[in-house]
């Protein structure tokens, strides 16, 4: 029973890891970026290629966020120049592509059979528990360490600035003060927490292939964000977790509801998931307006 | 090495799907312009027009009787999301309603999987071998298919232009100032163009559905290259988005033997965004893109 | 005794109310528990239900038959997502919560490698259906837990190979279906073609869910191939033999008989299927076994049980656990259990094709279990080794017509 509890948190953490950093983007620039999985898969494979090819996680690690980071970067440069919603259907677009390319480039990411045998984290810890329990705490550290950058970004110099580029991108402006480039870090440093929950989930799943990278994900990840309350660092908490509940409470829901049949069940998780975002959307929407004035 | 007639019949190819997705992408822009937000329960309306079409023209054996339900149905979810959803939506801003599309979409699709299954359903249309014309082959499905996707475009553009609920619609797409004034657009136009959107989806689902399989996630898989379409041709102009549509479906496929299979999907974005970033606003777009 | 899922939520509470205890140690005794993982939603959608229905009937089978080395069987029953994450917390559950002993049915390669290094690590048997080669080997089958009833894409491939120089085809082509079952099939194709010293003169990949396959099917036809051999599903073979038949060039398909079914046929008419050769692994239709198992489908899903080859893997791997539970006696652990796996279904043995057979049998002797979808012989690496069966689709009809063995 620890043993799934333990599994249960862990991917709550990854969750969670992901959920700050759209919320970083979405909270404090207001950018849609429907292609968070992107970032995601980027670093994932980065960790998976090199350790599978001897290299060290102390290494393989810091490059994942890194080259998360480094895919956003034309993301970020296209952003600036699109309205909010062209941006983001070309983020869709741009997870996509990532994924296609995953699926080609054969000779680097072994294509659609995917890369299996990726090393345990902590594998010299005795026992299965242990090491579950180590990778919770790498999950904890993470979140927490997330959670105090961006702390420190809100209410820093660079955070005052991103609020009055909310408030008033065109006074910013006149300053002399680019709100671009601004805009651009934020959604690179999103990038690079997704990178990094992307490298735990590499290690902790052990395999990685295409067809896990799809905009599914990105879109749980917001639902998270829109029920836990976006524009709020517990937002993204809460949100992960009552995400991890509703996916993985849904299992047990089928005992309960022996009426349903399996196949049915799946369906009935997907259109719970689309309820909850009309129905948060229209009626709770905190979360999508956030805690600034957007027209 | 692909011959002059190979490449045109690839042409054709291209023309032929672009017009169907230039159909949902007509939809799309339509909604845009007129409600200002991408519906991206597009995809699904379209599926919903495809299994009602299946399921009657299971019933009645006749295909033309099958499409009028697939319009009706699509007709039908297009108001019904509007009047349910889209309506509480007015006066937020167009990402809370993206937002709330995709919620739609999922319900819709998830209804349809508990409904039908995940299985494969396929119209049942007798198979006919090509006739040539100078050593290209020419596939009579493909006309019928492509004389659809035309009749369908002509007759929305019949409604825009010269009927007075059309004419409504127009003014309230090229004056955002109405818009913003009266608040919320009246009923009946909004009313009209869910009708008019939905149906269009819901044709354009129906073809895919002649043209390949009818599966729950069929419209989802469209969606893509539909928005990309509308983006491109401009939003708020029909015209636009069929032509953008057609342009994306030709080019994706010669370019293929180029680019290869896997990422000739990708290519409809990648001219998405070289475009955008030339000429923000799409290629006959009015609307600026610019932030 | 009637298996439920319910059971899931008594036992969830009966560990959170008492952690030391999972369940009395008669229980303990009295059952085996089988986690049964299948793809009900996603990829593996057209199949999984069908594969999960089959565990709970074969387990009611065997309880009905007095059970295997005097346990009855307890089913725990998952939905893998088709998806390696969703299959990881669903397999914790299983083995955790669950407790299982066994977890039967992971079908897409992805979630079968996932999921291996936890059955490993908890010392549980896992059966799949998964084609990829990785399977058979270490890290995946480090300890021998693991086996698979379906052919590996490789045979397959070489099968394929065989049938096409059978028949006297020059110069073959392929249609991969871009995953990695589809690509394993071509490319197990080629590698045993070329062995043989032929050439292949066009191979194309395609993507999933494609308005149109015209293009990839002008690249094939281009090159003139006298036939064209897929690793393809259902809904792609559907929309690829439909556009095919309406550039009116001529082909000769060799197709796998999962998407060359009676489904297919429906679809693209008598005129487009006439001809094709569809290969399957060799599903004992006329066994005892396969009987047992088609009745047991038709009751549970409607359908004939030619339409679900994974169905009846997964009621054959429950049929071998139970004989090589009752073979190895009460109460035995799981290395006692595995070690008998192949004791009664390879050769040497009374042939036997049902659990009630097979327990009788044992009585007397050795058995060999011939199963309902191959005759279940284990290789070294715990993979079966079936025969093939090509069958030509003739006026609307599939006909079997001959045997490859490879």
């Amino acid at each position: 029973m620890d043993a799934y509890l333990t599994a249960i948190a862990i991917v709550t953490g990854i969750y969670v890891l992901l959920a700050l950093g759209l919320n970083l983007q979405y909270g404090l620039t207001g950018l849609i970026n429907f292609g968070h999985v992107g970032f995601f898969c980027v670093g994932a494979y980065t960790t998976a290629i090199l350790t599978t090819k001897g290299v060290s996680m102390l290494v393989s690690f810091p490059l994942a966020a890194l080259l998360a980071l480094a895919a956003a970067w034309p993301l970020g440069m296209v952003s600036i120049r699109l309205r909010e919603d062209y941006f983001a259907i070309v983020s869709l677009g741009f997870s996509e592509v990532v994924r296609l390319i995953a699926t080609s480039e054969r000779w680097l990411t072994n294509g659609v059979q995917g890369i299996p045998g990726i090393p345990k984290l902590f594998s010299d810890l005795p026992g299965g528990q242990a090491q579950a329990f180590a990778v919770l705490a790498l999950l904890v550290v993470l979140n927490l360490a997330a959670i105090a950058a961006m702390w420190r970004i809100v209410h820093s110099p660079f955070g005052r600035m991103l609020e009055a580029i909310r408030d008033n991108e065109e006074a910013v402006k006149a300053l002399g003060k680019s709100p671009a480039g601004f805009k651009i870090q934020v959604l690179l440093l999103g990038a690079a927490l997704a990178g990094l929950a992307g490298a735990v989930y590499a290690h902790y799943i052990g395999y990685v292939s295409p067809d896990q990278f799809i905009p599914l994900v990105t879109f749980q990840v917001w639902m998270a964000i829109i029920m836990g309350g976006v524009g709020r660092i517990s937002g993204a908490l809460v949100g992960a977790i009552l995400l991890m509940l509703f996916l993985e409470g849904s299992r047990f829901l089928r005992d309960v509801l022996p009426f349903v049949s399996e196949v049915a069940m799946a369906s009935v998780r997907l259109g719970v998931v689309g309820l909850a975002l009309i129905l948060f959307t229209i009626y709770r929407p905190e979360g999508l307006m956030g805690s600034h004035k957007r027209p | 090495m692909a011959s002059a007639a190979d490449l045109i019949e690839l042409m054709l190819s291209g023309l032929v799907s672009g017009l169907v997705i230039g159909l949902a992408a007509l939809a799309i822009t339509l909604v845009f312009g007129i409600a200002r937000f991408a519906n991206a329960a597009t995809g699904d309306v379209m599926t919903i027009g495809a299994y009602a079409a299946l399921m009657a023209t299971g019933a009645t054996g006749s295909l033309a009787l099958g499409g009028l339900a697939g319009i009706l149905a699509g007709a039908l979810t297009g108001m019904g999301s509007y009047l349910l959803v889209f309506r509480k939506l007015e006066g937020r801003t167009s990402v809370a309603a993206l937002l709330a599309s995709i919620g739609v979409g999922f319900v819709l699709r998830a209804c349809l999987g508990v409904a039908f299954g995940h299985g494969q359903q396929v119209f049942q249309l007798p198979l006919v071998r090509p006739f040539r014309l100078y050593d290209i082959r020419i596939q009579p499905n493909d006309l019928k298919i492509a004389a659809a996707a035309l009749i369908t475009l002509a007759l929305v553009f019949v409604v825009l232009h010269l009927t007075p609920v059309g004419r409504r619609m127009r003014a309230v797409a090229d004056d955002p100032m109405l818009a913003r004034v009266s608040g919320i657009a009246p009923k009946s136009v909004m009313l009209a163009l869910w009708a008019i959107a939905g149906a269009t989806s819901g044709i354009a689902g129906i073809l895919i559905g002649i043209k390949t399989v009818v599966s729950p996630e069929m419209g989802w898989e469209m969606l893509l290259p539909a928005f990309a379409a509308a983006i491109l041709g401009g939003i708020g102009h029909p015209v636009g988005a069929v032509l953008a549509g057609v342009l994306l479906g030709v080019v994706q496929e010669l370019a293929t033997p180029l680019v290869g299979f896997t990422y000739k999907i990708a290519l409809a974005f990648v001219v998405l965004l070289v475009v955008l970033l030339v000429r923000p606003r799409g290629l006959f777009g009015r609307i600026e893109g610019v932030r | 005794m009637s298996i439920t899922r319910r059971q899931t939520l008594a036992g969830l509470a009966g560990a959170l109310a008492v952690p030391g205890l999972s369940g009395s140690v008669l229980a303990q005794a009295a059952s085996f528990r089988i986690g049964a993982l299948n793809p009900v939603t996603g990829a593996g959608a057209p199949y999984g239900s069908g594969m999960q229905k089959m565990i709970l009937a074969a387990a009611e089978m065997v309880n009905a038959a007095g059970g295997a080395g005097g346990r009855s069987f307890e089913v725990f029953a998952e939905d893998t997502q088709t998806q390696p994450q969703a299959a990881v917390l669903a397999a914790k559950k299983l083995i955790e919560v669950n407790k299982v002993q066994a977890v039967l049915g992971t079908w897409s390669s992805g979630v079968s490698l996932a999921v291996v290094p936890l059955t490993n690590d908890a010392g549980i048997f896992l059966m799949n259906t998964s084609g990829a080669p990785a399977l058979s080997v270490p890290p995946a089958n480090a300890k021998g837990l693991s086996y698979r009833y379906q052919a590996t894409n490789d045979r397959f491939g070489r099968a394929f190979a065989e049938i096409a120089l059978k028949n006297g085809f020059k110069r073959p082509a392929t249609m991969a279906f871009n995953n990695a079952s589809g690509i394993g099939n071509t490319e197990g194709f080629k590698k045993a073609w070329e062995a043989k010293g032929g050439k292949v003169v066009e191979a194309v990949v395609y993507e999933p869910n494609q308005p149109s396959y015209r293009a990839e099917l002008q690249k094939v036809l281009a090159a003139k191939p006298d036939v064209i051999v897929t690793g393809s599903y259902l809904a792609d073979t559907t929309i690829i033999l439909r556009e095919w038949f309406q550039t009116g060039d001529a082909a000769k398909w060799i197709i796998p008989a999962w998407a060359a079914n009676a489904d297919l046929v429906k679809a693209v008419g008598n005129e487009a299927s006439e001809g094709i050769m569809s290969v399957d692994s060799i599903s004992n239709e006329g066994s005892g076994a396969f009987k047992a198992y088609d009745a047991a489908y038709q009751k549970a899903l409607g359908q004939s049980g030619l339409t679900n080859v994974y169905a009846a893997m997964t009621w054959d791997m429950v049929v071998t656990l139970a004989l090589a539970m009752e073979a190895a006696g009460p109460g035995a652990d799981i290395t006692a259990i595995n070690a008998k796996i192949r004791a009664v279904a390879n050769p040497e043995g009374t042939k036997v094709s049902t659990f009630a057979e097979g327990k009788e049998a044992l009585k007397k002797g050795k058995i060999n279990y011939e199963g309902a979808s191959s005759v279940l012989d284990f290789d070294q690496h715990g993979d079966v080794t079936p025969d093939f069966a090509v069958s030509i689709v003739e006026a609307g009809k599939i006909n079997r017509k001959y045997v490859v063995k490879i």
